[in-house]
């Protein structure tokens, strides 16, 4: 208690670590700030303490704090939500402030930060500051560090941000459910100099994955690895934002990992490197230049690249089933399997039947299928040249000349300039010539291979 | 109403008249008056039937007595041949076709005819004896009337009458277990029909699950072993559909018998499908009152203990009596020398003494068949009750069950089947679920329609038991047709 009380360096009210009642004036915590919208709203530029360059949240907000003294105050609610996680489908789940993932918490180093969480779950929680150095105290792990924080209560967090970079906030207490649940947020760390590392656009995104049955809304915490609903910012495609960029701009983008998989970021078009990780930034020599990054489970990657080409840049997950929706893994394969002439037998019974998968399986992505209520089609968005047959950790950066400064508007589909789009050769295609049909003469090479025999009746004694 | 009357008005006349030896000839006259008073009714005694027929079944019954008949029955149920049948038109078919109930109408026929001979007065019976000896013949000539068979013709004739009754009353127990029959024969039928279709869509389905699993191990997706057991699945079906289309055709056959068919009639249709359930069960808050009331077989029991009644009394009144027998005699001598004729006329009156019976025995063992119809009939109001009873809690069983079944187990699987569409538009699910589905959604169908057979056969049992001609109560096995819904759940 007394190291703590020395490291903050507050005289402000005492007593136990655990109720603020009576060390903080219930009158004084800051107002809890909430939103109800999934839309990405304008980087919070600093009114108040020192000034930095914004980090812009994916389909999502930053939390505004109050300067009480030498301390930032932030006020956190843990709380039941529902988040669109695209349009057509949402989920319920906890979060913080109206919001899952809650809103990103922005510092500046050496910020003497006080975080006040107060608890409407129905369970108790505790907040976790993830890659953050503070007193053991303050770490957030419920029953190992401090009390849980109950039903109804208010906890308060004090710690020094003692270092820039890139952190998470999640729960440490009933974590497998809170987190399958969705709760968890981002907090950036800005140096204290404005300058330093400076970038002209700042992404932020969490990965989480829900497993929330087709006509359900509530997420099966049970589940480990078999999810299907692959999120960023608890956003799956076409529900995530487009990352605007204008061309020329130094552009940083931080992902953190909060699912129980690895997930290989990867970038079209321009090359990035990766220049930070939860543990701090990675010196300049250290840097190698990269189009995929491996972000592991609980980890963080800032990755930083210069937007010289204009377009329309994918950046998605490359594990494949991650950029889908929803979809049964039992499904049978039909490739191959020719079904029209069985059409008629089957609608005699269900009379909306429609073969499927048999040429494979793009033509999900052109058919507007009915489906179960809230729930959004295994793939799914359409592009100026078709449907892109994708869904969840997808997105697009949009690399576009002439921006304004903090224009984040969607600036529509990439005008190609002439000739630079892939196009259908015309005229005699010759047929593929194959290597079977050079004549081979046999006898040329020849293998003759032996399978190892075990000799039974000799083997047995 | 007026034969028994009449007879007995007769019978008085002659007895005082007689008795007072006025005039004998007269009384022989009066004898040949009686004949005249019981006859024939017009309708053969069909009379109750009709309208029993007319009141409970709503529907007209025609006991074929000649060729006309025939033939108007003929035309009658050619024309509701033509049409697909219902219940009501296969119950009237068989009230104009069955052989076996004009058999009972037969019955009727005959109860008429004793009866009309019951209520004869006994024939006289005349003699003549010629005894010639030596000197003289002597012709003896005689008309003897049993009395004792003249004395008890008005109950006699009663007692036939009852039996006439009684006999109308089992016509019209017959027809009524005729109609009943025909009923429960026909929603069997169309019940195991309809059982067939459902099982043909189902069989349809393995069909096409077999069909995709052998194309499914061509293209590499499936394996041998998953493919036997879809194969399987549809060969078990298959199995199942040729064992319904048997029952079909037993219980078409059936319908066939209670409606007595043969020939080109054989090709009547039936409906595709049982007539749907009603909108709620009409309640019978007086189910067993009504049956005290209206059975048939009560009143059979009733009309026997009215008539064993008469016999008990008139078994005690002539217990002592066994034949009396009376007689005018005119008795001629001729003198064979002088041919002259000597007249003499009387009567005569015999009695048998009964010196060793005195009718007690008759008389006992008359008041223990009484008793026996009283304690009959006492058991047969007993049971009439509790049949009632049973029968509509039956019938109400049967109607919630079909109920649940149309209002929530059907409209349930309906909306399973939406929403694995929607799963299967969404690709949670593929084909191969749906169709499990599907082949689930028409077993229920098939229990359904089981449910309702049940409930129509439960309501045709209910009039039985309350109006009468109850065959043996419907066997409901609800064989429900074992169908392989072995839920596979569908993908997630």
């Amino acid at each position: 208690m007394i190291t703590r009380r020395n490291l903050i360096g507050t005289s402000a009210v005492l007593a136990g670590a655990a109720a603020i009642s009576g060390r903080v004036q219930a009158a004084s915590i800051p107002e809890a700030v909430t939103t109800a919208s999934p839309a990405m709203q304008p980087p919070l530029t600093p009114a108040s303490g020192p000034a930095y360059q914004p980090v812009v949240t994916l389909n999502g907000w930053s939390l505004p704090w109050r300067m009480n003294g030498e301390w930032k105050e932030f006020h956190l609610v843990a709380e039941p939500v529902e988040r669109e996680l695209s349009p057509g489908m949402t989920a319920k789940l906890w979060g913080y402030n109206g919001q899952s993932p809650g809103p990103t918490l922005e510092f500046v180093e050496g910020d003497k930060v006080r975080i006040f969480v107060t608890n409407k779950l129905p369970e108790h929680t505790t907040v976790h500051w993830h890659g953050f150095v503070l007193p053991n105290g303050m770490d957030g792990v419920g029953g190992l560090t401090q009390p849980h924080i109950k039903p109804g209560k208010t906890f308060v967090y004090e710690f020094v941000a003692k270092r820039s970079g890139t952190f998470m906030y999640h729960p440490h207490a009933d974590e497998m459910v809170q987190m399958a649940m969705g709760m968890m947020g981002f907090i950036v760390v800005h140096p204290r100099d404005p300058q330093e590392r400076r970038v002209d656009r700042d992404f932020v995104f969490l990965m989480s994955s829900y497993d929330i049955d087709p006509g359900t809304s509530l997420p099966k915490v049970m589940t480990m690895t078999d999810f299907n609903l692959w999120t960023w910012n608890s956003r799956v495609f076409p529900g995530i934002d487009p990352l605007v960029v204008r061309k020329g701009d130094r552009v940083r983008i931080r992902i953190g990992n909060l699912t129980m998989t690895n997930h290989p970021i990867h970038l079209h078009g321009p090359h990035f490197e990766v220049t930070g990780t939860d543990g701090g930034w990675v010196r300049e020599s250290a840097r190698w230049p990269e189009v995929t990054t491996d972000v592991p489970v609980g980890g963080m990657r800032a990755i930083e690249f210069t937007a010289e080409e204009p377009g329309d840049w994918a950046i998605h997950c490359h594990k494949s089933h991650h950029t889908m929706n929803a979809m049964g893994h039992e499904v049978k394969t039909f490739i191959g399997t020719p079904q029209k002439d069985l059409t008629k037998a089957v609608r005699k019974l269900l009379p909306d039947y429609m073969p499927m998968g048999t040429e494979g399986m793009a033509e999900m992505g052109t058919m507007e299928m009915p489906m179960p209520d809230n729930t959004l089609p295994m793939m799914t968005g359409f592009g100026q040249f078709g449907p892109l047959e994708m869904g969840g950790m997808f997105s697009v950066v949009k690399v576009r000349e002439g921006l304004a400064r903090d224009d984040y508007k969607d600036p529509g589909p990439y005008k190609h300039p002439p000739g630079t789009v892939a196009y259908e050769v015309k005229g005699d295609i010759p047929d593929a010539m194959r290597r079977s049909d050079n004549s081979t003469k046999p006898g040329n090479v020849e293998l003759s291979v032996v399978k190892p025999r075990t000799n039974r009746q000799g083997g047995q004694h | 109403m007026s034969a028994p009357t009449c007879v007995r008005a007769t019978v008085f006349r002659r007895w005082s008249t007689l008795w007072r030896h006025k005039t004998q000839l007269l009384s022989f006259s009066a004898l040949l008056l009686l004949p005249a008073c019981a006859s024939f009714s017009p309708d053969g005694g069909m009379s109750v039937t009709t309208d029993i027929a007319a009141r409970h079944l709503r529907k007209d019954v025609v006991a074929i007595r000649n060729d006309e008949d025939a033939d108007a029955a003929r035309v009658k149920v050619d024309d509701l041949l033509k049409r697909t049948l219902n219940a009501d038109t296969a119950v009237q078919i068989a009230l104009f076709n069955n052989r076996g109930l004009q058999a009972a109408y037969n019955e009727l026929g005959i109860a008429e005819a004793q009866r009309v001979q019951q209520s004869l007065p006994p024939n006289p019976s005349i003699s003549i004896s010629r005894l010639s000896g030596a000197a003289e013949i002597e012709i003896e000539r005689k008309i003897a009337a049993n009395i004792l068979a003249l004395l008890t013709l008005p109950a006699r004739a009663e007692i036939a009458t009852e039996r006439f009754h009684r006999a109308q009353l089992a016509a019209a127990l017959e027809t009524l277990r005729v109609a009943s029959d025909a009923r429960k024969a026909f929603y069997r039928a169309v019940a195991a029909r309809q059982a067939v279709g459902l099982l043909e869509q189902s069989s349809e389905a393995s069909s096409t699950t077999a069909e995709l699993a052998k194309r499914m191990t061509a293209s590499g997706a499936m394996n041998k072993l998953d493919q036997s057991r879809q194969q399987l699945l549809h060969t078990e079906l298959t199995t199942e559909l040729a064992r319904a289309r048997q029952r079909a055709t037993s219980e078409r056959e059936r319908l066939v018998r209670a409606l007595g068919l043969s020939g080109k009639d054989l090709a009547f249709k039936l409906p595709s499908r049982l007539p749907s359930l009603p909108n709620r069960p009409p309640a019978m808050k007086t189910v067993e009152e009504e049956a005290l009331n209206s059975r048939v077989d009560l009143k059979i029991a009733r009309s026997e203990l009215d008539s064993l009644a008469k016999s008990y009394g008139l078994t005690k009144t002539t217990r002592f009596v066994n034949v009396l027998e009376s007689g005018y005699l005119d008795k001629r001598v001729e003198e064979r020398a002088t041919g002259e004729h000597k007249h003499q006329s009387g009567f005569e009156l015999t009695l048998q003494v009964p010196l060793f019976d005195f009718g007690e025995a008759r008389a006992r063992e008359a008041e223990q068949t009484y008793m026996q119809a009283v304690n009959r009939l006492a058991q047969k109001a007993v049971n009439a009750r509790s049949e009632a009873r049973e029968a509509y809690r039956n019938y109400r069983t049967s109607y919630d069950v079909a109920a649940r079944y149309q209002r929530d187990v059907l409209p349930l699987r309906n909306m399973i089947s939406e929403e694995l569409m929607l799963r299967y538009g969404a690709m949670q699910i593929d084909v191969f679920a749906l169709l499990t589905e599907a082949r689930q959604r028409i077993a229920a169908n098939a229990n359904a329609v089981d449910a309702l057979r049940d409930f129509w056969l439960a309501s045709a049992d209910l009039q039985a038991a309350v109006i009468g001609g109850a065959g043996a109560p419907s066997d409901s096995p609800s064989s429900t047709t074992a169908m392989a819904g072995d839920g596979e759940p569908a993908g997630h």
